[in-house]
């Protein structure tokens, strides 16, 4: 692998992935949109390309001359509030990378979510969890879901694509605060209420390099999970807040009362385009999470997933250089 | 209009732009949040397009420090000078650059 093209290299998975990739020496080229937070990636020696997933002619300019493709940037719904607009966009979006990456003959390295994974009743969930029909529970779910089965329509027309499967990602480079808005708000005192669940801890660190490794050693077609670390979110909560300083409610909210006020309060932010503490995936996310395994991706690519303790302290030490957080005596006396 | 004068206007049409407000009524002592609305992440697409239209690095690391217009002028003019003296920004194709 000489040179890579990374959509979404300007967000927290793509950054993670473009520091892991020139690591290696390989050269990067990144898109970025109009509104794109490009400011970090900027001070990195990559290329930097217009080119966005909604236009399939800028997808393939992108993708010329280089040997492989990771899908870091696909379409999230940040509001839960429109189900059929956000399965319509993620598939379109899909789509676009998918024919694009076709016709150049390039590997598509998609990063998916554990969120598109079923429940299982018995047992650890993997990469084989794959629900028979769209969710309906979550916009997200469901959003992930119909994107992944776009991928594999493609695939069987003879795309060379394999899906990467991450669970909560933490680490450095989260400008735009995803699942760490949680931990940045424990660590304030702010965070307004939680919901109790199990979380897949996992380092956006180790996420990169398990999707290069998967790009040089998997077969079109192939599936990995990278989950790290099963924990329930009050216990992870508990551990931050012991560690770093911060408050959180002592008590969750039930599933039923999370739903209603994350729905509630996204209802109210997103005429505004504001964000909210808890979003409603979220909310999905860990009150149907369950132990995810991420066997296969160690044993076939060699994955390794560093422990949930120093995955805290990189994201922290990010959070409070950039100026997140306070800078916390605590740590330093840790350290 | 002095170079400063011209980036000083500059960051605030993209401020003005992204805060979807006239210009003319966006003053150097308005509070990016309580007055202009906008959240970390709107503050760091200024930042960012700056950081492309100038064609220099800002050190984000200090991005979440800014508080009023006056202090992303005054961000984005540090940085400028410290560019400068470092030597002149990259062209184009040695930043590598096709945008």
């Amino acid at each position: 692998m000489k040179r890579a093209l990374v959509i979404g290299g300007t967000g927290f998975i793509g950054l993670n992935l473009v520091d892991a990739l020139l690591a290696e020496g390989i050269a990067v080229r990144v898109t970025r949109r109009p509104r794109s937070i490009t400011a970090y990636v900027r001070r990195r020696p990559v290329e930097l390309v217009p080119a966005s997933l909604e236009d399939a002619g800028q997808l393939a300019q992108a993708m010329a001359d280089v040997d492989v493709v990771f899908l870091t940037g696909g379409y999230y719904p940040r509001y839960s509030t429109d189900r059929d607009g956000a399965i319509a966009r993620g598939i379109a979006q899909v789509r676009n990378a998918c024919v694009a990456a076709s016709e150049a003959g390039v590997r598509l390295v998609y990063t998916s979510s554990t969120g598109s994974l079923a429940r299982v009743s018995k047992g650890v969930a993997d990469e084989r969890a794959i629900p028979e029909t769209i969710p309906t529970h979550s916009v997200y779910c469901a959003t992930k879901w119909a994107m992944e089965r776009e991928l594999e329509r493609h695939l069987e027309r003879g795309l060379d694509a394999i899906t990467m499967i991450p669970g909560a990602c933490l680490g450095p480079q989260d400008a735009r605060l995803g699942t760490g808005g949680i931990l940045v708000a424990a660590i304030h005192g702010s965070l307004p209420w939680w919901v109790e669940g199990l979380v897949n801890v996992v380092d956006v660190g180790d996420v990169a390099t398990a999707h290069i490794a998967a790009a040089r050693l998997g077969k079109a077609g192939d599936r990995f999970c990278l989950t790290g670390h099963d924990m329930m979110l009050g216990e992870l909560l508990r551990r931050l807040v012991a560690r770093y300083g911060g408050r959180v409610p002592s008590r969750p909210l039930s599933a039923e009362e999370a739903c209603a006020r994350a729905d509630r309060e996204e209802a109210e932010a997103e005429p505004l385009r504001r964000r909210v503490a808890f979003p409603r995936e979220l909310v999905d996310l860990v009150v149907s999470g369950q132990p995810v395994s991420s066997e296969r991706a160690v044993r076939e690519l060699g994955a390794r997933f560093r422990p949930v303790t120093e995955t805290l302290d990189r994201a922290w030490a990010w959070y409070a250089r950039h100026h997140y957080l306070p800078a916390m005596r605590a740590m330093e006396e840790s350290t | 209009m002095s170079d400063v004068e011209t980036r000083r206007r500059r960051t605030r049409e993209i401020l003005a732009e992204i805060s979807e407000r006239d210009v003319e009524s966006i003053k150097e002592s308005d509070r990016l949040r309580e007055d202009l609305g906008l959240d970390s992440l709107q503050s760091l697409e200024l930042l960012s397009v700056v950081s492309e239209e100038l064609r220099i690095n800002l050190p984000m690391e200090d991005a979440m420090e800014l508080r009023t217009v006056g202090d992303a002028c005054d961000f984005v003019e540090h940085s400028w000078e410290v560019a400068q003296k470092d030597g002149a920004p990259p062209r184009r194709e040695e930043s590598g650059e096709r945008a």
